[in-house]
C-alpha cells in the first residue's frame, strides 16, 4: 500500500462543526491537491480552521459540503478499517500513558494488520525495528514513553505512523512544544521519508521559517480563501501579507518571516563594506525603529571595517557625534537621543 | 534480543503468581473457626480416604464455595477495574469509586423492594439468583453509560471520580427511599442481601456466579487488542481502524456483568478493582492488555484470597468484614497512585 502512487483532491470543500441542529461552516470553497512524495505544510493563523480541516481530512468529522477524493475514490466511502490502511494521524495531544514502552506504542500501529489477539509476526517486528531506526530511536525500544523527552516522544509517535504503513500521514502541529533543534529535526525527518518512501505528509504548523525551507507545498488558509503553492510562489504572490490583518505585524518578503511594525524614529545610512557587520547593524537599527535611506539621512554611521576593531561612529544631524564599541551601546545611545528630539 | 528476555521474565512471574494463587486457595480452605488438619482437607478435596461427613460438609459446602467465590470476586473486580482504567484513561477508575457497584445495588433494591411478592422467598433459588444478577448487570450498565455521557464533555479525571461518587450516593439515596416505602418482609430479604459477603454465597448461587463471571471474562479477552489502542484515546484508536463505539460497548457489557455479578452476591467490595491492575503494571512493567489481563486475574485471586484469610483472623472465633480488609489493602495503593500522578492530574 505504501508504495502506491496517491493523489488527493479536495474539491469545493466546506468544513465546520455542528451546533445543535445547525451546521456552522468555518471555511468554504477549499480546493487543494496533494500527491505522493510531497511534504505539505498547512499554515494559517489561530482559529482559522486548520484543525477542523485536518479532522475532516482524517475522516473524524464529515465535510459540510464538497468532496475529498483519494485516488478518485470519495473519502466518505472508506470504512474505518480501510481508512486505517490509507492514512495515519498524529494529534497535538501529548500521550501520557504510563508503563507503555516505545516498542509497545509502535506495535499499536500494526493494529490494522494483526489478528484478534494482536500477535506480532516476524514481518511486523521487522517493520517496527525499521521504523525505530528511521526516526533515530534505536536503543530506545524498551524505554517508557512517559520517561523520554518531548522530542523523542514525538519521534515515537511519527514512527508509529510509519509502522501503520499508510501512503498518507497527517500531523496536527507536530512541532508545537518542541525546542528549536527538535523542530528542525522533526520537519527534516518528515522531509526525509517523504522522499525515500514516496509518502504524502501533511502537517499544520506555525513555524513558517522552518517549513518554508523544507516543504514542497504550502496550503495557506486565509480569512477569505485558501491558496496553495510552493512557499516561494506564495511569498512572491504576496499571500502571506494577507495572513494577518494587523497594523502591528507584517510579512517581510525579503527575509521570509513575520516582523513587528515599529514606530519610525528617524532615517539612517551606513558607510562601510557590505557583509556580516553591515547586515547585523541594519537589523539592530531597524529594531529600534530607524529606516534605511540613501538620501538625506538623519543619522550617518561608519561601521567597523574589520572584526578586530569593532567601533561604530555615528553622526546625528551632521552635528552630534557618537563613538560606540558595541551595537548594544549604539542602539541605546541612538534610542535615547532620537526619542528626545 | 531484549524483547525475548522480557517474555521469559513474564513467564517466570506468571508461574510464580500461579503457584501462589493455588497455595493461597488451599490455605483459605484450611483457615476457619474450626481447625481441620491439613491432611484431612487434602483427603476431602481429592476424594480419597474416610472423612467424617460433618467435616466433609464444612469443607465442601462452606469453605470451598467461599474460596471459589473469593477467586471469582478477585478476578471479576480486577478485570472490571482494569477495563475502566483503560476506557476512561484514568488510573483511579474502578467499579467501586465510579459508582458501578452502587448501580448494581440499586438494581437489586428495585427488584427486591419493588417486586417483592415474587422474590422475597425466591431470592435464594436458581431462578431468583439469575433475576438478581441480571438486575445488578442492568444497574451497573446504567451508571456506566451515565459516566460515559459525562466523560465525553469533561476530561478532568478527578471531576469524573467525584461524579462517580455522586452517582453512587444518588443510587444509595434511591435505595434508602425504596426501603422506606417497602413492607417488612421485603425489607428483611433486602437487609439479608446487604449483609452479603464471600461466605454467604451458597453452592447453588455459585451455579449462577461462575458462568456469569466466565462470560464477563470471555468478553474481556476479545477486547485485548482494542483496549491497547484505546490507551491512546478515541481519536488515535479510530485512526488505527478501531470501531470505538462497538469496542466500548463490548467492554461496558463485560464490566457490567463482572462488577454486577459480584455485587449481586457478595455486596459491594471496594478498592480491589482499582488497586490490583496497578500491582500488575508494577510487576510486569507494561501497558499491554495481553499481559495485564492474565496478571490481573492471578493477582486479583491472590489479593482476594489473602484478604479473606486475614478477615477470618486465624485463631479467633469471629471474622472481619471483607470490605474493611480490602480497603486497608487498596487505599495505600490509591494514595501511592495519587502521589505518583500529581503532575498528570488530567487526561
Amino acid at each position: 500500500m505504501s508504495n502506491q502512487q496517491v493523489n488527493i483532491t479536495v474539491r469545493n470543500l466546506s468544513v465546520g462543526y455542528k451546533k445543535g441542529k445547525n451546521f456552522v461552516a468555518i471555511k468554504e470553497g477549499i480546493n487543494v491537491n496533494a500527491h505522493s512524495g510531497e511534504l505539505i505544510a498547512l499554515i494559517g493563523s489561530n482559529g482559522i480552521g486548520k484543525s477542523t480541516l485536518l479532522r475532516t481530512l482524517t475522516g473524524f468529522q464529515k465535510p459540510l459540503g464538497g468532496e475529498i477524493l483519494f485516488n478518485d475514490r470519495k473519502l466518505g466511502s472508506f470504512s474505518i478499517k480501510e481508512l486505517a490502511r490509507v492514512l495515519s494521524f498524529v494529534s497535538t495531544e501529548a500521550i501520557r500513558v504510563q508503563n507503555l514502552r516505545v516498542w509497545e506504542l509502535l506495535a499499536m500501529g500494526r493494529y490494522p494488520y494483526t489478528n484478534l489477539m494482536g500477535t506480532l509476526t516476524d514481518e511486523d517486528n521487522r517493520i517496527i525495528q525499521r521504523a525505530i531506526q528511521q526516526v533515530g530511536l534505536a536503543g530506545y525500544e524498551d524505554r517508557m514513553i512517559d520517561q523520554i523527552s518531548d522530542g523523542e516522544r514525538q519521534r515515537a509517535m511519527i514512527a508509529r505512523t510509519l509502522v501503520q504503513d499508510t501512503p498518507l500521514i497527517i500531523l496536527d502541529e507536530p512541532t508545537a512544544f518542541l525546542d528549536i533543534r527538535n523542530k528542525y529535526e522533526i520537519i527534516h525527518l518528515l522531509h526525509n521519508f517523504v522522499k525515500t518512501e514516496n509518502k504524502t505528509v501533511l502537517f499544520s504548523t506555525h513555524d513558517l521559517n522552518i517549513s518554508t525551507s523544507e516543504v514542497d507545498k504550502i496550503w495557506l488558509m486565509l480569512d477569505d480563501k485558501m491558496v496553495e503553492g510552493a512557499p516561494e510562489d506564495l511569498i512572491l504572490a504576496g499571500n502571506f501579507d494577507q495572513m494577518f490583518r494587523s497594523d502591528k505585524v507584517y510579512f517581510n518578503g525579503e527575509s521570509g518571516d513575520f516582523m513587528l511594525r515599529k514606530n519610525t524614529i528617524g532615517t539612517y545610512t551606513l558607510k562601510g563594506p557590505e557583509g556580516k557587520i553591515f547586515n547585523w547593524t541594519c537589523r539592530a537599527l531597524q529594531r529600534i525603529g530607524l529606516v534605511y535611506t540613501e538620501t538625506d539621512p538623519l543619522v550617518v554611521i561608519n561601521i567597523p571595517s574589520e572584526e578586530k576593531n569593532m567601533v561604530w561612529k555615528a553622526e546625528i544631524n551632521s552635528t552630534e557625534k557618537l563613538v560606540c564599541s558595541s551595537l548594544y551601546e549604539l542602539t541605546a545611545e541612538l534610542g535615547k537621543r532620537l526619542s528626545g528630539l | 534480543m531484549l524483547k525475548d528476555r522480557l517474555i521469559s521474565r513474564d513467564f517466570l512471574l506468571f508461574g510464580m503468581l500461579g503457584l501462589l494463587a493455588i497455595l493461597l486457595f488451599i490455605l483459605d480452605i484450611f483457615f476457619g473457626s474450626l481447625l481441620i488438619p491439613f491432611k484431612t482437607i487434602l483427603q476431602v478435596l481429592t476424594g480419597t480416604g474416610d472423612v467424617n461427613p460433618e467435616i466433609k460438609s464444612i469443607v465442601l459446602d462452606f469453605r470451598l464455595p467461599k474460596a471459589i467465590t473469593a477467586v471469582m470476586a478477585g478476578m471479576a473486580l480486577s478485570i472490571s477495574g482494569l477495563q475502566m482504567q483503560t476506557i476512561f484513561r484514568n488510573p483511579l477508575a474502578g467499579p467501586f469509586v465510579l459508582g458501578i457497584s452502587a448501580g448494581a445495588s440499586l438494581g437489586v433494591a428495585i427488584l427486591v423492594l419493588g417486586f417483592s411478592s415474587v422474590f422475597t422467598l425466591g431470592l435464594f433459588t436458581i431462578s431468583g439468583s439469575w433475576a438478581l444478577v441480571i438486575v445488578a448487570w442492568l444497574g451497573s450498565a446504567l451508571v456506566l453509560f451515565l459516566i460515559l455521557a459525562v466523560s465525553i464533555r469533561i476530561k478532568d479525571i478527578l471531576t469524573i471520580l467525584i461524579l462517580g461518587m455522586l452517582f453512587g450516593s444518588a443510587s444509595g439515596a434511591l435505595v434508602n427511599i425504596l426501603q422506606y416505602f417497602s413492607n417488612e418482609s421485603m425489607l428483611k430479604s433486602f437487609v439479608i442481601w446487604t449483609m452479603g459477603s464471600l461466605g454467604s454465597v451458597t453452592k447453588s448461587q455459585l451455579n449462577v456466579l461462575i458462568p456469569s463471571v466466565v462470560i464477563g471474562l470471555f468478553l474481556s479477552f476479545f477486547s485485548v487488542k482494542s483496549l491497547d489502542v484505546m490507551l491512546l484515546g478515541e481519536q488515535y484508536a479510530k485512526s488505527m481502524g478501531l470501531r470505538v463505539r462497538n469496542a466500548r460497548f463490548l467492554v461496558f457489557t463485560s464490566t457490567s456483568i463482572l462488577a454486577g455479578s459480584i455485587t449481586a452476591f457478595c455486596g459491594p467490595i471496594g478498592f480491589i478493582g482499582i488497586a490490583v491492575p496497578h500491582i500488575g503494571r508494577l510487576l510486569f512493567k507494561t501497558a499491554r492488555h495481553k499481559i495485564l489481563i492474565p496478571s490481573s486475574l492471578l493477582l486479583g485471586s491472590i489479593v482476594m484470597l489473602l484478604s479473606d484469610i486475614v478477615s477470618q483472623m486465624p485463631g479467633y472465633e469471629s471474622t472481619l468484614p471483607i470490605n474493611s480488609v480490602t480497603a486497608l489493602v487498596g487505599i495505600p495503593v490509591i494514595i501511592w497512585i495519587i502521589l505518583k500522578n500529581r503532575k498528570f492530574s488530567s487526561v
